[in-house]
């Protein structure tokens, strides 16, 4: 294992070494709990989505939980990916099942803390029913939803997400469905934790995971990222770079859109990033404690 | 388990031939040369300029190592978890 690692890592003659006990201090828990021998990562160069496993990973390490408490459940699709570079208990599950999965994994294990990481396409067209029930049933499961809009792994198809008008292989004349509304639609369906950010804003995610994971009962964090390599290019939106510059640009706090003058506010084209529901509801798992003990009152 | 690493520069700190740009503190960046991928994220990004890009290596490089000043925005936004910034003051 560790000649692997070397070799990954051979030191360039021009280049010096520093002792090992300086290396890590801002970035140390990453060091911690990813798995070094699997990098570098399979994403494209640049993707978002090794910023949101930054971002959950310093979020876990922040609440303090250990690793063994903690297990990953990821579908298909490029997010899906995450959990094979975390060191964490990891599921890979069926396409667009992770949540179906998860919520079995919660049952049989309350204690752990269960994290679902999908994509937006995993989690809202081939998971869609399992994502509006678990957030229904109230399962103490935190669901990452990435969502950049396309299904980037199988080659640019369009999305639940993908805009109106946006290209996609699949649509090469504009997509004429609408986009579904992630937050709204976890709102309604009933969960207890919704929240929405950037990559580029990856402080102010690693607080709404922090958050979402330690609510009790279903929270959701919409993690807003991008494809450069299928939709980027589809829709001429430029590089990594400029698509990370276009989410600072086009997005807007939720303080600062409840401040906006009503028609500003109907006029407003940006993305509201924010916390938007944070309720309190009993979870599941304790109203299926009260059955248990309900079932076995009645029976002495 | 061992994780051996490249980094740009020797530890500024005790160099003495580097000088601070400016007061407040300092970091330094080290850049995982194996697993950058040369996305340009950070040298984009970096409000200081200490980063570059490197045509023939592909990816980026330290080249302003005395200007940092541990802002945190590299190695939180890269996407391959390459970079580290240490800080001292």
């Amino acid at each position: 294992m560790s000649e692997h690692i070397l070799t990954a890592h051979d030191l360039d003659v021009s280049e010096g070494q520093i002792p090992r006990e300086n290396w890590f201090e801002s970035s140390e828990t990453l060091s911690k709990l990813r798995k070094s021998k699997k990098f570098p990562t399979i994403w494209c160069s640049g993707c978002g989505i090794g910023i949101v496993m930054g971002a959950l990973i310093r979020a876990i390490d922040h609440l303090g939980i250990k690793n063994d408490e903690v297990a990953l459940v990821a579908g298909i699709g490029c997010t899906a990916r995450m959990p094979v570079y975390m060191d964490f208990n990891t599921l890979h599950t069926t396409h667009g099942r992770a949540l179906a999965f998860a919520t079995g994994l919660k049952i049989a294990r309350p204690d752990m803390h269960v994290i679902a990481i999908m994509g937006d396409g995993d989690a809202l067209a081939i998971g869609g029913n399992h994502f509006i029930h678990t957030a229904r049933r109230n399962l103490d499961i935190t669901a990452i939803v990435v969502n950049n809009a396309i299904y980037g792994m199988t080659g640019g198809q369009y999305s639940p997400t993908t805009p109106l008008d946006k290209r996609a292989t699949t649509a090469p004349y504009g997509n004429i469905e609408p986009p579904f509304p992630v937050c709204e639609l976890a709102i309604a369906a009933g969960a207890t934790y919704v929240a929405r950010s950037t990559v580029y804003h990856a402080l102010e995610l690693d607080k709404f995971l922090a958050e979402a994971i330690a609510k009790d009962g279903f929270s959701l964090v919409e993690a807003m990222s991008y494809c450069h390599t299928t939709y980027g290019r589809l829709n001429k939106f430029g590089k990594a770079t400029d698509m990370m510059r276009s989410l600072k640009d086009n997005t807007i706090t939720k303080t600062a859109y409840d401040k906006l003058p009503p028609e500003e506010r109907a006029s407003n084209t940006k993305f509201v990033r924010g916390m938007f529901c944070n309720i309190d509801r009993l979870p599941y798992t304790s109203q299926y404690d009260k059955v248990i003990a309900r079932a076995q009152g009645g029976a002495q | 388990m061992i994780e051996a690493t490249t980094v740009e520069q020797p530890n500024i700190a005790n160099s003495p031939t580097a000088q601070p740009a400016r007061k407040g503190p300092r970091g330094q960046v080290i850049i995982y040369a194996k697993w950058c991928k040369g996305c340009q994220i950070c040298v984009e990004f970096c409000p200081m300029g200490v980063l570059a890009f490197a045509q023939d290596l592909d990816r980026a490089v330290v080249v302003a190592a005395e200007k940092c000043t541990a802002c945190h925005f590299c190695d939180t936004h890269c996407p391959d978890l390459a970079i580290v910034v240490k800080r001292f003051d």
